[in-house]
Order: C-alpha cells, then structure tokens, then sequence
C-alpha cells in the first residue's frame, strides 16, 4: 500500500471517518441530534468532494487492481451518496416522534455507504463479497432498528437468515469461479473465462458456479422468486428504512452485478443471459400483480420495487446481448429510481410523523385536500413511477426499452413489449393513491402536521429531480454513456 | 411569427400557472383567468389558421430546437392544414367547455380549470409535434388531467370509468412507445446516425425510401394501431368510451368527444400511414371491417340506450367508425381512381363535424342534466312546451347528427361514402344502413324526449325546469353557426387540408399502384 493507493480510496475514508465522527458527537453529547445530523451531511458533501476528486483524475487502480476507479464508479457512488443523505434528511420525522436514536441511524448508514462504495470500485471478487457484506450487515441492523416492534424484529430476523443464507450461497459461487479461473482480479476471471469458453461450452464446475451466483445477487436484488424477505422486511421496518433498503441495497447489488456478471463473467454472457431474461419477465410480472392487490401503501412499495429490480433486469439483459444502451438504461434507472421512489418514501414517512398512524390507502384519503402539497408531491413521484411523461421515471423507461428494441435478439425485443405492459399494469395501483387522495373524502378530522424543514429540503430536491429532469438529460445521458464506455465491451 | 406555435400550445400552460397562485376562495378571478386564456388561445389559433397558406406544401412556422441531441431528439413543432384544423377545433371547444362549466362545476375550482388548460396544452402538442418523441410526450400528457377531470368531477361511477379509460389508453400507447424507439433505431441502424432518427418529416422520407422493410413495417403498423384505435375508439376497443363519457362532467365529455377521440384519427393520418405505407395498405381491409363493424354496431346499441349521454357515446362510436372508414378506404384506391382523395377528406371533415355536433349534443345533455339531475329518456318527455329555445336548439343538432343535408354532418359522411363506394360499392351499403340507423335513434330519442304530454317526473320539477340561460346559448350559438357554414361551404374546410391528404396518400401511392386505364 502506498499514498496512491490512498488516493483512490479517499471516498471510503472520508465516510468512514464522517461515521466515527457522529458516533463520537453521539457518546460526548447524546441526544444532540441537529449537530449529528449537521456533521452527518456535511460530511457527505465532503464524500462527494472526495469522489469528484479522485475522479478527476481519471481512471485509478489501486492495490494491484484489487480497486479500480472508473466512471462507473463514480456514477454510482455518486448515486448512494445522494440516497443516503436524502434517507437521513427524511428520518428525523419518523423517528424523533417514536424516541429512535437519530446519531446511530445515521452512522449505520454511513457504514452501509462505505460499503456500497466499496463494491462500486471493486475489481477483485474476494473484496467484492467482503463489500457486500459491508453495505448489507447495516441494513440488517436497520430493519430492526425499532427495536420494540414486533414486526420489526420478525422482518429484520427473516431478511437476516435469508440474507445470510443468499450470502453463503454467493460465496460458494465466488469459490467455484476461484477454483476452476486461479484468480480472484475480475480481469484475470474475465481472461481466463475467455480462454475457456473459446472451445465452446462450459464446465459441470463453471456452470454450478454460476447458478450459485446467479441465486446469490437474485436474493440481494429481489428478484423473484427469491423476493420472499422483501415484503415482511419492508413492511415490519420504519418508513424511511424501508425507502432506503428499496433504493441503497438494490442499487448496490446492481453494482455487483455489473463488476461481477458485466466484467468477470462477461465471457459467458451468453450462458447467462437466458437466465436473466427469464428473470425479468416473472419479477416484473409478479412484482406487479402482486402489487395490485395490496391496500397498504408501504407494503405495494416494497412489491413494486421487485417489479422496479424487474425492469432494470431488462437493461441487463440488453447489456447482455451487446447493446451498451442497456447498461446506460440500467444506470439511469438506478439513478432516476432513487430519487422517485425515497421521494415516495417521504411523503408516506411524513404522514407517519403521527405515531400510530398506518400506511393503508385510507391514510391518504382527501390527502390532495388536506394537505395539498404534499398530495401534489406524491402525485408528480407516483406518476414517475409509473412512467407518464414529461417525468424522470418516463425517461429512465424509455431509455430501458431503448435498449432493448434495439437488441439483435428477439428474446430481449421481447423484453420491451412485456415491460411496457407491465408499466401499463403499475398504472393501476399508483393511481389508487393518487385516487384516495384525490377523489375519496378524508377519514379522519385530524389537522395537517408540521413537517420538518429537513425533510422539505429533501423533497423540494426529489421533486426537483423529478420534475425538471427532462431539461437536463444531456448531462446526465452523457454522465451515463461515460460510465458505460469504461466497462469492456461484452 | 416563430413565437406563433409554442405560443398557441403554451399559452394554456401560463394561465394555469397564473391560476395557480390565485387564492382558492376568489373563484370569480379564477374563471376569468381561466376563460381569458381560453378565448386568448383561441385567437391566437384563428390567427394562425387565418394567415397560414393552405397550398404550401409541408409544414409552416416551424420551430426546431434541440432538446436531447445525443439522440437527435428535437423540440420540434409545425403546422400544415390538417394540425391547424384541428388546433382550432380545439381551442373552440376548450373555451365554449370552461364557459359551461361556471354552473356545474362548484367544488373545486381552481384545480378543474388547471386540469382542463393543461389538458389544452397536451392535445395542441399533440397535433403539433414533428418529433415523434415529443409528439408521444404530449400524448401522454393529455392522460393525466382526464383521469383527474372525470375521477373528481365526474358522476357515481367515475372511479371506474376513469381507470378504465387510463388502463385502455396506456396499454395503447406504451405499445405505441416501443414502435416510435423502434422505428428511430431502424433509421439509426440504417444511417449511421441519430440525428433526425425521431424527426418526422425525416422518418417519413426514409419511409418514402423505402427504409422500413415489410414485415417491422407490420409489427410497427399494429402497435400504432393499437394506440390510435383505443383512441378513436374503433371496435372492439370502445368498451372505456360510453363510461367515460357517460361519468365525466359535461366539459369532460365535451372534449372528450370532440378532441380527445380526434387524436386517433389524426394519428393514423399523420404517422401510420406515411411512415407504414406497405403495411397501412396491407392492412386497410382489416381496419375498413372494424370500421364497418364500429359503425353499426355503435348504431344498433345506440338504439337500446336508455340514458341520454350512453346514447350520445354509442353514436360517436359509430360517427368515428365513418373516420377510419374513410382514411383507410382512401389508402386502397388506386392512384389516380375517382374517390381516392374523397374518403379521407370525408374524414377530416367528419372528425370536425363530430367534434362540433358531438360537443354540442354534450352540452345540451348537460343543460338537461343541471335542471333534473337525471338523463334517463324514459323519465323525459313533452319538454318542447316548457322549454321551447331548448329544444330547437336540440332538435337542430339532433338532425346535423343524423346527416341532414345542408349541416356539415352530411357532407363529412357524404365523401366518405363516396370513398367507400369507389372502393366496393357493398362497403358503401353497410354504411349507408347505418345512416339510416343514426336517423332512427336520433329522432327517435327526440320523440321520446321532446314531444307528447309533460312526463310525470319533469312535472314534479315545477318552476326549476327553465329554459337556457343566456350563457349557455352563449355556447351553442357559434357551433350551430360553423355547423351551417360548413354544411354550406365545405370547401372552406376543404381547401384548408386537401395539400395534406395529397401529400399523405401520395405515401402510399407506390404500394397501391396506378389504376387501370391510367
């Protein structure tokens, strides 16, 4: 190790010092929680300065090539950045009234920052998997974090076993590719993948290798069928946990799956692609049916963001098939993903400042009446979600199908007919609430509440986003090609 | 006069914004604000419509920017007589829809007239837009204030009539979003480029070229089909129509009828056939039967209606069918053939004439309904003597409906059914039968409503049954006056768009051949 090694990782050392950092404010001064939150996102803004400045200097490698930073690194951390400071900015107002300590909230999700950033620039599969485990023990930690609650346990110890579980079976994938490649250096597995393949077909070895680690990232993404954590995870956690475990963990298994399916396994593309594409077609397909009959808002949520995990599917498996299109869809939608759907998040989270207060649909009743920014809020994130124009989430969609339309094979044109059904689908029950809000009468006489200035701060940026992307999409289209254009061609 | 399209598709967008920041309760500033931009877009519009050439060729007052250059996405707008038409129709009937609604529409002000300028916006894009992207952009944009319009203000059922029509119209155009991708990757993979790979009038060259081979040529041709026929709504995809026109207020129907279902027909004119024309011609028998079947069966349920506003429904879909019917029999006559341009000129003039007398038939429903709050027609009856004004205005929109020579009804079926009988004279037949239908639920329905005894139920009304008021003859008064000029003068509409359909048909020309003797 030397500084230039340093260098690269400045990011991940900034946000684990900026963790400490709270945890210390925390135990000198308990209960301090402004000041926690202060230096919490000031040091985030640090974090970024940090990764724009390692990324000015162009593509890094560091510790033998063990970490590598390239754009696509730093899109995406620039991505759980932004997820974890609007995840802080939301929490106040759900956990100040239910008496959780705000200052280890927050260190938790630094932690789980840290890790999510380690798996953006790692390029070797033993720190690959030590990052996963990194960026998904906090969320363990936070699924339970309402320590009191029942529910809360029961989730957070189903998405523990199971998480554990899908981990094991991840690293039994890992050691099969070690074993049959000699290397754990992402290039070096890619090389020597392709050395074997150029026979034509693969191993007994390989193949369980990579139906081990096809179920291992398919459990961190939620892709269905191994979504079964997500609901009771989702549900049983505090709201604006759940908004962060959608958007942090998922957008960070996809991370793992770029460096791991996009570059190492790039050589057996074609082995893996049939895979995915079954994949997406029943995770969309049942992430939204399943979605249509739930009357809890936050629990239709969590069963859309499988059928969200579903659509990015499709711009992997374009990917796959040569389109680099979809690897720029996946990316946006990532990026367009969180910030729609912490949006959603915040408003339900901000309706459950009153304790006792539920998620059911009827909670949002005469919403557009009540309190009517908020109604408009939820609105404009809803009909993101679903994908009407002129929205960032219409975009993000239209740039999926792209690429998938594109594709030379049919299997993946296929892909697009069947999401934009799909999407057609999701209409239905994102206009339920919209609905409640609009066009039933409130239940109940309780006055608006006052929202805290944090979380409009960080609605007014969601919203923003939002709304007005379609006037910056250059930037962003051209952040997203850049990313693409440091992978290796697959 | 480059400012003269943003400006008549924006301007509704200004005042809802200006609205916006008025206070709730001040509903008289609201309205005006409302009206005001209403009327101000529509003279724009007229002016537009005046002072634009009709032989032009292709498209005027064009404004092209770039909106998302790495995949040659413009922000690109242009008018031709077919877009001005129909722009006008538009702000008309917006206008003519805010003015009646002051009555009926009491909670909620503020975010209704938003709703319905928006509205605005999104169907003037439509009709303007030369990029496909932004021209799918604003078709979706027109989705979001009629779910609201109908679910908000609409009658009991408006829940499920207005997820229905969102459900029906989505799964329509997204279809619609995979071909317009599709197609500009075609142009891309072809050329090399994405510059223009979404730009209209370059894409329908490149058809022209022959760029789009047969069987993309198809698949694109029925996802476009699909998005414009539930739009149209052409059989059997009508099923979201009679529900939400029946649920949605009376200026929900109103446009709803005389614009939003113009968005098919303009769309199978502008995109599907210029830009498909192999598959448009090898498809157009399959379109001309729905037409026929739309047409008649829309006929023979209008007759089993009971309700005033369900009868009008069912009979824009059979009107509507005589849309498709003459855009697509128009494609299947051989260049140069008696009949080839008739057909699809009776269908512009057809969707005119429907918005006008569908609009108005809509209105007047929805005068009945503010006095009785019911449309059922058995419960009518007898009201020519309490309400005379009413019922002239009534009876002569009930004929221009039913085709009465010298009202433009009559022309717009007229030509198509000259189109059709160019075409095969038995297509012509069908058609002509359900004229004869349209006489016979109209009038009938008239009869029930209008003439004999006073019923029992409009009795117990007493002195609320009173005839229009002043601002609802305010309404009527100048589609009544545009349906005599037009069934007088149709070669004022005539003139306006005749460059178009040439152009449009000359698209096809290759694929249908020259007829014989020629």
């Amino acid at each position: 190790m030397n500084v230039d090694d340093l260098f690269a990782i400045a990011p991940l050392v900034a946000s684990v010092l900026v963790a400490c950092a709270v945890l210390v404010v925390d135990l000198i001064a308990p209960g301090r929680t402004r000041v926690a939150i202060a230096i919490a996102l000031g040091g985030l803004v640090v974090v970024a300065a940090a990764v724009l400045w390692v990324a000015s200097a162009g593509e890094t490698t560091a510790f033998g090539g063990g970490y590598t930073v390239d754009a696509i690194t730093t899109f995406l951390d620039v991505v759980f950045i932004a997820t974890i400071a609007l995840t802080i900015a939301f929490a106040p107002d759900y956990l100040a009234p239910r008496g959780l300590p705000m200052a280890e909230f927050t260190t938790i999700l630094l932690f789980a920052l840290t890790g999510a950033m380690l798996i953006a620039g790692s390029t070797d599969l033993l720190l690959l998997f030590l990052a996963l485990e990194l960026m998904v023990l906090p969320g363990y930690m936070l699924a339970g974090f309402a320590k009191g609650d029942a529910l809360a346990t029961e989730g957070a110890i189903k998405y523990f076993l199971l998480g554990s579980f899908s981990s094991a079976i991840f690293l039994f994938g890992l050691a099969f590719t070690w074993g049959i490649t000699g290397t754990t250096r992402v290039a070096g597995v890619a090389d020597a993948l392709a050395t074997f393949t150029a026979g034509g077909g693969i191993s007994i070895g390989l193949a369980l290798g990579l139906a081990f680690l096809t179920t291992g990232v398919a459990f961190k993404i939620a892709a269905v069928p191994f979504h079964y954590w997500t609901p009771d995870a989702y549900q049983g956690s505090p709201t604006p946990v759940t908004g962060y475990l959608s958007v942090g963990p998922k957008v960070g298994a996809f991370a793992l799956i770029i460096r791991l399916f996009a570059e190492a396994l790039a050589p057996l593309a074609a082995d893996w692609l049939p895979v995915f594409i079954g994949l997406a077609i029943v995770t969309m397909t049942l992430g939204n049916l399943v979605a249509l009959t739930q009357d809890n808002v936050k629990r239709m949520l969590a069963y859309s963001s499988i059928a969200h995990t579903g659509y990015m599917l499709v711009g992997l498996a374009a990917y796959a098939s040569g389109e680099l299109a979809g690897m720029e869809g996946l990316l946006l939608y990532g990026l367009v993903y969180a910030f729609m759907n912490l949006g959603a998040f915040a408003v339900v989270t901000a309706l459950q400042k009153r304790r006792g207060v539920t998620a059911s649909l009827s909670t949002f009743a005469g919403l557009g009446r009540r309190e009517p920014w908020l109604g408009l809020l939820m609105t404009l994130f809803l009909l993101s979600l679903t994908g009407i124009p002129p929205t960032a989430g219409f975009f993000a969609k239209a740039y999926i199908i792209l690429a998938a339309v594109e594709s030379a094979d049919p299997w993946v044109n296929l892909l697009a007919v069947i999401a934009v059904i799909n999407a057609a689908a999701a209409a239905f029950y994102y206009l339920r609430v919209v609905r409640q809000m609009y066009m039933e009468e409130p239940v109940t006489e309780q006055p608006p509440l006052s929202h805290g200035r944090l979380l409009w701060a960080g609605l007014v940026v969601t919203s923003a986003f939002t709304a007005l992307f379609f006037i910056f999409t250059g930037p962003v289209f051209e952040s997203i090609q850049r990313a693409t254009q440091a992978l290796a061609t697959i | 006069m480059d400012a003269m399209l943003p400006l008549v598709t924006f301007l509704p967008l200004i005042g809802s914004l200006v609205i916006a920041f008025l206070p709730r309760d001040s509903r008289r500033v609201i309205w005006t604000v409302a009206i005001g931009t209403a009327v101000a877009t529509w003279a724009v519009s007229l002016v537009l419509l005046l002072s634009f050439d009709p032989d032009a060729a292709g498209f005027s007052y064009r404004v092209d920017v770039p909106w998302i250059p790495f995949f040659g996405i413009d922000f690109h707008l242009g008018v031709d007589g077919l877009s001005a038409v129909l722009v006008v129709l538009t702000t008309t009937l917006t206008w003519i829809s805010l003015l009646a609604s002051i009555g009926p529409i009491q909670n909620r002000v503020k975010e209704f007239v938003i709703a319905f300028l928006v509205l605005e916006v999104g169907v003037n894009g439509v009709f303007l837009a030369l990029d496909l992207f932004l021209f799918y952009v604003f078709w979706e944009i027109v989705l979001v204030p009629m779910y609201l319009i109908i679910g908000i203000w609409g009658g009991d059922n408006r829940l499920y009539a207005t997820i229905k029509f969102v459900l029906f119209t989505l799964v329509g155009s997204l279809l619609m979003l995979v071909a317009i991708l599709a197609t500009a990757f075609t142009y891309q993979a072809a050329t090399g480029s994405w510059a223009g790979a979404f730009d209209y009038e370059t894409l329908r060259s490149f058809a022209a070229g022959g760029g789009f081979e047969a069987g993309f040529q198809t698949l694109a041709f029925i996802a476009f089909f699909l998005a414009f026929a539930i739009k149209v709504p052409m059989w059997p995809f009508h099923t979201w129509l009679p529900d939400a026109h029946t649920e949605a207020p009376t200026a929900g129907s109103v446009i709803l009828a005389g614009v939003l279902l113009k968005l098919g027909g303009y769309g199978f004119i502008r995109f599907s056939i210029p830009l498909y024309p192999d598959a448009s011609v090898d498809l157009a028998p399959i379109v001309i039967g729905l037409s026929l079947v739309a047409i008649v069966y829309g006929a023979i349920v209008a007759l089993r209606q009971t309700d005033l506003k369900r009868l009008v429904a069912y009979s824009s879909v059979s009107h509507m069918g005589f849309v498709t019917l003459g855009i697509f029999v128009s494609v299947l006559i051989p260049v140069g053939a008696l009949g080839r341009e008739q057909g699809m000129q009776g269908a512009i003039l057809q969707m005119v004439n429907h918005g006008l007398i569908t609009g108005a038939l809509f209105l007047l429903v929805g005068v009945i309904y503010e006095r009785t709050h019911d449309r059922a027609i058995a419960r009518m009856g007898g009201l020519s003597a309490p309400v005379p004004v009413y019922a002239t205005v009534f009876g002569f929109f009930v004929l221009a409906s039913a085709g009465l020579p010298g009202l433009s009804g009559f022309v717009g079926e007229f030509l198509v059914l000259v189109g059709s009988f160019a075409y095969q004279p038995v297509v012509a037949a069908i058609a002509t039968l359900a004229m004869i239908l349209a006489a016979g639920y109209l009038l009938w329905m008239f009869q029930r409503v209008f003439f004999g005894e006073l019923s029992e139920f409009l009795r117990g009304l007493g002195h609320h049954l009173t005839d229009m008021r002043p601002v609802e003859v305010v309404t009527l008064v100048p589609l009544a006056a545009l349906v005599v000029v037009f069934g007088v003068f149709p070669g004022l509409l005539l003139d306006l768009f005749s460059v178009t359909v040439e152009e449009v048909l000359a698209a096809v020309g290759p694929a249908v051949g020259v007829a014989a003797g020629r």
